[in-house]
């Protein structure tokens, strides 16, 4: 630890100020509060604030962000140029500690190259708070899951008419060279320890479950009243997820220039109180009601993500308590509240607050959302709204996709969808059908063969083909469910010899709906495929020699052993709950049901936050689940 | 593929909306490389009645106005509202609260100054209840604001012309206000409509120390009830209540059986 006088201090930041190759971002004072923002000078720095209005996630994950800038014309897209260096100063503990929650975040599984850039180009000075908002409340949170390993590279702790500061890494102590700085003395030390605990000890407000019981208490209140009767003053105005550190949700939009031609991929904040959150093409919108969006950000903080990452996403800076106008937001208050009906919880002691120190050596791979470029070898149209598309990757590469995965295909100046893959693997195409209901599709509808377009992925978990060997597969699929599903039938019917019996059931709107016609009369007519096929209506004089009747009316015509059969089960997000009844009823085992759900989708990696089913990803874990594994979900089959 | 041409027409409005198209500066050439602008009072002397998309300032005020929209729209293939006045009906539809007959007696024969138009059967000074556009007509697009945002102004043509969904958002002011970094509006003694009023403007007025006060109109489902709860808690009675949500809104208070 190093000491440093005020003057020296002031001198420091002013050089680093004057360093042209530093952006220096300090907190200042906006009125009465506080704001991070560029320092023009060491006395614009407010290292006696309480807390800032946004917190410094802005750096790493801003307001508007450009994620690329694109040419329609050569379809070519190339990364934003990378930003000067930056200090910044003033961080506190718990925003710290809301970084490596974001840290872990964006480097899980897909590396988030955007973020990790931004990140690694950064040097974070901490502060000790003096003061605590009114709302703060991260002593309790500390005092509960204990004081954590910081991520930080210079660490200011104010001894009154000094400064002790503590480098964190290499990085942070080449920096401090560049100050008048003497090393500390035991008392020193000892004087800043107090100093540490006197900040923890300021911001408690009386929480009467701690952090790591929190999922236990979230999960017994799941049904409680408390939710309504909070959510009922609730504005859905978004600003509890705007201020709060550790949302990290954001919407993708592609804007294009007045020359109709160039223009740039960005992302922005969003957040899971907003109406649209998750809203898809039809008009569904599955966290309709305020309630449910209201639940669903204390359920994150509290339970999803720790299961997920094994940390509690809250880290007390009261933000969120601040910026809600009829005051609901607070998380203190709510924990208390649903606390007074059940105090029986058990804390999880897997569960921390903060993840281990950050790894910034991390790389990235390939950049997670350039697409690459692909071309339209053949388009059909299936239906008045659905056409067919083979694609090829101009790279010459296949896709390497296993049945069930989707990709994000892209366009410039449009945007992207995810579309499942609905041919078997292998070759050097793929195969999607895609329907035109929105910006993309109908885009994408317009297209001629030759036309180039983006492709990213594949994404999401596909059947497992080789857990379902030796066993029958009843496939039941709805309307569109159809096709993903194809790419596994013909899996499977290229793999005969693996796979007991095969019993297809399909069942859409009416005959002129019908997909694959031809594809299906040859599996009608496949030895050891039983095919049934269903229309809800069938108009008078339509031809059709299949059934009439919800899909559910074609299951009796199939019989199997369940315990030996696997059902495959996709389509609308309604047919679920009928088709899954009958087959428990059948006596079918939860776990012979594979299901793939679908939801909005923005990023298709696990990053935007739009795909979830309560803590469930979509996008990542699946689109196809095994029954037993989501089933206990609420929003599932809800 | 020959440029769509153009036209502006101004009804009951200051023109303060097509000073904002004039405002686009270096912008409006590349405006003028998709369309052509064959009528526009505010910047050009020309005029054309031949035209493929008809741009709308102002609201319905008078009986020959509904004539004049009703023509409009047989000639244009696509209609666009620019401003409040022409989506909503203005601050002017406040004047809904009274007959449209008394209106009249009270402008143009007993206010100061109307000597010269009192008994004056003019059709110019004839009034009905003040419409919005899509009250009388179609309209393709509605671009909302008191004034229109420039840039928005530059992103729905750009919408309109690559057959796109308008990039109108359906979130509330608060949003773009808090990334704004914003001190919020309530916590400074004022009230602000922000939490219901339709997002896209950036929140220009609590950015720059003013209330909100849903010039845009609402979002599709403002949650107007927890609203009114907030302003009553931090000391609107129901008459200010009233009169913050009507200024702009009037539509919504008739729409909703208000009158
Ligand atoms: C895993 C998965 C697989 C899918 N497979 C297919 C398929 O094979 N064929 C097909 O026609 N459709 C499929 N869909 C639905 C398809 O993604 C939507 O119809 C499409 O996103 C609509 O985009 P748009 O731009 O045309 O519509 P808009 O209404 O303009 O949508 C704007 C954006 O919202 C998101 N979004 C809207 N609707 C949906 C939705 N239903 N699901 C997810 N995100 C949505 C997308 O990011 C989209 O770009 C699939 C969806 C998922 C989640
Ligand atoms: S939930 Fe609230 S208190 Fe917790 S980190 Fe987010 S803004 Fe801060
Ligand atoms: S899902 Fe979230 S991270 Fe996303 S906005 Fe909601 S609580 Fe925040
Ligand atoms: S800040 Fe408060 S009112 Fe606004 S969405 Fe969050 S809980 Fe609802
Ligand atoms: S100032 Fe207005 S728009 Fe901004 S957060 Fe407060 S209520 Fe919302
Ligand atoms: S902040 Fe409110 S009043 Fe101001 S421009 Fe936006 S919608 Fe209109
Ligand atoms: S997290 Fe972005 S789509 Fe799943």
């Amino acid at each position: 630890m190093k000491i440093i006088s005020k003057q020296d201090f002031d001198a420091f930041i002013n050089a680093l100020i004057q360093d042209e190759s530093l952006d220096v971002e300090g907190v200042k004072a906006k009125g009465d509060k506080f704001v991070f923002g560029p320092l023009d000078s060491a006395t614009e720095l407010r290292l006696d604030y309480d807390v800032t209005i946004l917190p410094p996630k802005k750096y790493y994950l801003p307001q508007y962000e450009t994620m690329m800038h694109f040419d329609i014309s050569t379809g070519k897209a190339t990364a934003p140029a990378m930003d000067t260096k930056k200090v910044i100063v003033g961080v506190h503990p718990y925003d710290l500690i809301a970084i490596q929650q974001m840290d872990k975040y964006f480097f899980d599984t897909n590396v988030d190259d955007i973020y990790l850039q931004k990140r690694k180009n950064s040097l974070l000075i901490g502060v000790m708070p003096a003061k605590a908002s009114e709302k703060a409340f991260y002593g309790d949170l500390m005092k509960d899951a204990g004081t954590p390993e910081l991520h930080f590279d210079l660490m200011i702790t104010d001894l009154g008419v000094l400064y002790a500061i503590l480098p964190g890494t290499p990085e942070g102590a080449e920096l401090l060279q560049r100050a008048t700085s003497r090393d500390a003395q035991p008392q020193e030390i000892e004087a800043a320890k107090n100093k540490r605990q006197e900040a923890i000890d300021r911001a408690t407000r009386g929480l009467k479950v701690g952090p790591k019981a929190w999922h236990s208490l979230l999960s017994n209140n799941y049904m409680s009243s408390v939710w309504k009767e909070m959510s009922d003053q609730c504005l859905a105005c978004g600003s509890c997820t705007l201020v709060c550190p550790t949302c990290f949700c954001y919407d993708v939009n592609d804007e294009v220039g007045l020359d109709l031609n160039t223009g740039v991929r960005t992302r922005t904040w969003d957040g899971c109180l907003l109406r649209d959150f998750t809203k898809v093409a039809p008009g569904e919108i599955f966290r309709e009601d305020i309630v449910e969006r209201y639940r669903h950000r204390i359920n994150r903080k509290g339970k999803y993500l720790p299961d997920a990452m094994g940390f509690v996403a809250c880290v007390g800076c009261g933000r969120c308590s601040s910026a809600c106008i009829p005051d609901i937001a607070d998380p203190v208050n709510l924990i208390n509240k649903l606390a007074e009906a059940t105090m029986d919880t058990i804390p999880d002691a897997n569960v921390g607050h903060v993840p281990e120190k950050s790894d910034l050596g991390i790389v990235a791979s390939d950049s997670l959302y350039i697409p690459r470029t692909a071309t339209i070898r053949r388009m059909m149209k299936l239906t008045k709204t659905e056409t067919f598309f083979e694609i090829g990757l101009d790279d010459g590469q296949p896709l390497g996709h296993v049945p069930g995965q989707f990709v994000e295909v892209s366009i410039y100046g449009v945007g992207e969808a995810p579309i499942s893959v609905s041919s078997p693997p292998g070759g050097n195409t793929f195969q999607i059908i895609v329907r035109n209901v929105g910006d993309l599709t109908n885009k994408l509808h317009s297209l001629s063969e030759g036309d180039k377009i983006g492709i990213r992925g594949p994404f999401g978990t596909g059947f497992d083909t080789e857990d379902m060997k030796g066993k029958n597969i009843l496939f039941i699929g709805g309307g569109l469910g159809i096709v993903p599903m194809r790419s596994l039938i013909k899996y499977v019917l290229n793999n005969r010899a693996d796979y007991g019996k095969v019993m297809i059931l399909y069942g859409c709107k009416d005959p002129s709906e019908l997909l694959f016609k031809d594809e299906i009369a040859q599996w009608e007519n496949t030895p050891g495929v039983e095919m049934h096929r269903t229309v809800d209506t069938c108009a008078e004089g339509e031809s059709w020699d299949g059934q009439v009747g919800v899909i559910t009316t074609i299951m009796p015509m199939v019989t199997f052993d369940p315990l030996n059969t696997i059902a495959v089960v996709v389509g609308p997000p309604i047919m679920y709950r009928f088709v899954n009844r009958d087959l428990l009823n059948m006596g079918m085992p939860e776990e012979n049901i594979i299901v793939s759900l679908e939801r909005r989708m923005k990023c298709g990696v696990g990053k935007c936050g739009h795909c979830q089913i309560n803590g469930i990803y979509v996008c990542k874990e699946g689109p196809v689940f095994n029954y037993k594994d989501i089933k206990d979900e609420p929003e599932a089959f809800q | 593929m020959s440029k769509p041409k153009v036209a502006f027409f101004d009804f009951a409005s200051c023109e303060g909306c097509q000073l904002q198209v004039v405002n686009l500066e270096e912008a409006i050439l590349d405006v003028l490389a998709l369309v052509d602008i064959v009528s526009f009072r505010e910047a050009m002397k020309e005029h054309s009645d031949d035209y493929d998309i008809a741009i709308i300032e102002g609201s319905i005020a008078r009986p020959i106005d509904i004539d004049r929209i009703k023509k409009i729209r047989e000639q244009a293939s696509i209609l666009i509202t620019i401003g409040a006045c022409a989506h909503l009906g203005g601050v002017q539809r406040l004047g809904n609260q009274w007959d449209a007959e008394a209106n009249k007696v009270e402008v143009y024969e007993r206010h100061p100054g109307s000597e010269i138009t009192k008994g004056d059967s003019n059709p110019y000074f004839a009034q009905i209840k003040h419409r919005a556009v899509s009250e009388i007509v179609k309209v393709d697009a509605a671009i909302p604001g008191c004034p229109i945002d420039s840039d928005e102004f530059g992103k729905v043509l750009v919408a309109l012309l690559t057959g796109k969904k308008l990039p109108i958002p359906d979130y509330p002011v608060c949003v773009e206000c808090k990334k704004n970094e914003n001190i919020c509006v309530f916590e400074t003694g004022g009230f602000c409509m922000g939490p219901v009023a339709r997002a896209g403007c950036g929140a220009p007025c609590p950015t720059h120390g003013g209330e909100c006060e849903a010039c845009r109109g609402y979002v599709d489902h403002p949650h107007t009830q927890a609203h009114a709860e907030v302003l009553k808690k931090y000391g609107l009675s129901p008459n200010e209540i009233m009169t913050k949500r009507t200024m702009y809104n009037y539509r919504d208070f008739e729409d909703k059986g208000g009158d």
